[in-house]
């Protein structure tokens, strides 16, 4: 599915350059200055950064097309390969009890559970620690999601979000843990819309790209509020926070493998707040899919995507619609397995839920052949040679174990009388149910005791430097 | 003559059009209405003819901050025939408002700044990364009756305790009311940290702050 057309694609890169090189950013801090002004960039009337389209252009050209991440259990992601992959949301305050239909603030023990049913969940493939635990103090919220992350998955882990330098060296040396920063983990920054660059942040982007961290550009504005109200201006304006972002690490170190994020909403007209279930938000992710491939950079927006507080219908029908559309664009991996609420709360159940819908909208981009062999013409005429049917057929058999039905775990397919015979269960309590058993049997192995006290030492630094 | 300037002038906070609020606030001036009767009788009624269409559901946020910097707009230039008048415009209360240090998001707090002003609260708007006693201070000095405090990020949220324990700190608990809000904030987060009032949004925020200083 093409989102936008060739000619359009152009015009919002054409505009994207204009906000660089005639608005420019918002950019003071006095290190990441000079290396732009010494690289072409110049300083506006309005004290801000102008970024000459040559710069982009060269800041590109030393961007790797694809970026790859190594879990403690071997595995190596790529994304730009091709493939369609997944990870959870990240930093959800609060955890929802689909059998109680209340939320409570979460801790660390949800930040560890999440793990654990995530490195469960075949189609989830990195894991970004999930929860912000509220029995940790702000100063090391980020930090102790990494930490307590670590242990219980296997799958490439993500980082947490972080706001400071000094924040992004703890973190680092907790991946070297692990092994090679550059290669065990990625770190995503968020510049603050529209197109500002917050010193603390600049440096927080800096140390990571000198550690050759690769680098997430995560912009997050909402048209309407932070950025133009119209789709298309909206990204331009995040492509131009992207692409500022990228030349700034890529100056840094150049060659920096790079994610092309994008987390662009639109705003609800009576509160101002950002929409996370409406459909123009899977337009929008659509969108910001061609705008990274045009500069063949593998690309991750959002995918599951609900305002809805329980595990309901409209829950089902906005997540599936906005996964749905940046995934036929050809999104290399999509975020958001676990989210509800806007992203403020999760339950282990949708997690579970997501995992199933995942496998949907895998088995929709594989789509069916048409050779000889799934045309069948040999087959029909030897069903109705015979018993005129298609159950006894060799042809049956073979494509029902090469995937052509896709068999589900969770979703109702019984009739009405067998689904009373099990008691009536919805979609969320067979989704508790396996949450459930994960949690009892899902055996992730443990770090080395080594690695658990490195961690935990780098952890109390941390605790003695950061809090107040 | 007055009838008609007064329905302009409602109609400028209407349609959002803070040149015009101002052009029309400057010729009550120079016909030397008295300021009290142009804003209740000209610019007022706009204002809560767009509070209650915003209310209907007929009218959005955006048309609401274009009415909020009209009448903004039409204050700045009543104000100095206030004070050669000798006379104080009505407020419904001073409020000190900013997000919290650490925390760098504009949108929400100012969205709420511009809505009290809009509906006649003085606001003292701090700005973003606003450090503790920075509330403190300002709320001390002009004597502030509420302290608005935002925060987008978890990890931030956690500081707008840290406002409430400096004005127990320093004696001035009792005087000050402190509402707070962002996106993770919570109604039981607000009863947790002992605030005294939390809204989801900028229009719910005026709603507490009316409630706060007795005017709802």
């Amino acid at each position: 599915m093409d989102a936008l057309q060739p000619d359009e694609i152009e015009a919002i890169h054409t505009a994207t350059l204009r906000i660089l090189s005639e608005i420019g950013v918002i950019l003071e801090q006095p290190e990441a200055r000079t290396l732009l002004t010494a690289a072409g960039a110049t300083i506006s009337a309005q004290n801000r950064v102008l970024i000459p389209p040559q710069l982009v252009e060269w800041a590109l050209a030393q961007c790797p097309p694809t970026l790859s991440t190594r879990g403690r259990g071997g595995t190596t992601v790529t994304l730009g390969d091709g493939s369609l992959r997944w990870h959870n949301l990240g930093g959800a305050r609060d955890v929802f009890d689909p059998a109680t239909t209340q939320i409570r603030a979460a801790t660390v023990q949800d930040v560890c559970t999440a793990a654990q049913i995530l490195d469960a969940l075949e189609n989830c493939t990195c894991v970004t620690p999930f929860f912000t635990p509220q029995d940790v103090p702000g100063e090391l919220m980020g930090l102790a999601m990494y930490r307590h992350t670590l242990p219980h998955t296997t799958k490439p882990v993500y980082g947490p979000g972080v706001q400071t330098a000094r924040e992004t060296q703890y973190f680092v040396r907790m991946a070297e843990v692990l092994g090679n920063p550059s290669e065990v983990t990625m770190m995503a920054i968020s510049p603050v819309s529209p197109l500002n660059f917050p010193a603390h942040l600049v440096e927080a982007m800096m140390e990571a790209a000198r550690s050759g961290l690769p680098f997430g550009a995560l912009p997050c504005p909402t048209a309407g509020a932070t950025a133009p109200l119209t789709i298309s201006g909206a990204i331009a304006q995040q492509n131009a926070e992207v692409l500022a972002s990228i030349v700034l690490v890529q100056l840094v170190k150049p060659g920096l493998p790079v994610l092309y994020c994008g987390r662009l909403a639109m705003m609800e007209p009576r509160t101002g707040v950002s929409v996370w279930g409406g459909v123009e938000l899977g337009l929008a992710s659509a969108g910001t899919v061609a705008m990274g491939h045009r500069y063949r950079l593998p690309v991750n927006v959002y995918g599951f995507s609900t305002n809805s507080h329980t595990l309901d219908l409209q829950n089902g029908f906005e997540r599936a619609i906005n996964a749905l559309i940046p995934a036929l664009a050809g999104a290399d991996e999509l975020s958001g397995i676990g989210e509800m609420d806007a992203g403020v709360a999760s339950s282990f159940a949708q997690m579970v839920i997501d995992n199933e819908l995942a496998a949907s909208i895998h088995r929709t981009l594989r789509g069916f052949s048409t050779d000889a062999e799934a045309l069948a013409v040999e087959v029909i005429a030897s069903a109705m040679n015979t018993t005129r049917n298609f159950l006894g057929q060799k042809h049956t058999r073979n494509h029902l174990k090469s995937g052509e039905i896709l068999l589900t775990r969770l979703a109702e397919r019984g009739t009405w009388g067998e689904w009373e015979k099990r008691g009536r269960g919805s979609l969320a309590t067979r989704a508790q149910a396996e949450a459930d058993r994960l949690i009892a049997e899902h055996h992730v192995p443990p770090l080395e005791p080594a690695q658990e006290s490195a961690l935990d030492e780098i952890m109390s630094a941390a605790h003695k430097e950061l809090v107040r | 003559m007055s009838k008609e300037l007064f329905d302009a002038m409602r109609q400028s906070i209407i349609d959002g059009d803070p040149e015009l609020a101002a052009e029309l606030a400057q010729k009550a001036v120079e016909l030397g209405i008295d300021p009290i009767e142009v804003l209740n009788q000209g610019f007022v009624p706009g204002v809560s003819y767009v509070g209650e269409q915003f209310g209907l559901g007929e009218m959005f946020l955006p048309e609401l901050v274009v009415a909020g910097e009209a009448m903004k707009a039409a204050v700045a230039v009543l104000e100095p025939e206030f004070t050669r008048r000798g006379t104080e415009r009505q407020i419904l209360g001073r409020v000190v408002i900013g997000t919290i240090e650490g925390d760098i998001h504009e949108i929400g707090k100012s969205l709420v700044a511009t809505m009290l002003s809009a509906s006649g609260f003085q606001v003292y708007d701090m700005g973003v990364d606003v450090p503790i006693m920075t509330f403190i201070e300002k709320a001390r000095e002009v004597k502030a009756d509420i302290i608005g405090i935002s925060a987008l990020l978890t990890t931030t949220m956690v500081r707008q305790k840290d406002v409430i324990e400096a004005l127990e700190d320093n004696g001035m608990r009792g005087q000050v009311k402190v509402m707070v809000g962002g996106a993770p904030v919570t109604q039981s987060w607000a009863k947790e940290i002992g605030a005294d009032g939390y809204s989801e949004d900028a229009v719910g925020a005026v709603v507490i702050a009316k409630t706060m200083m007795g005017a709802a």
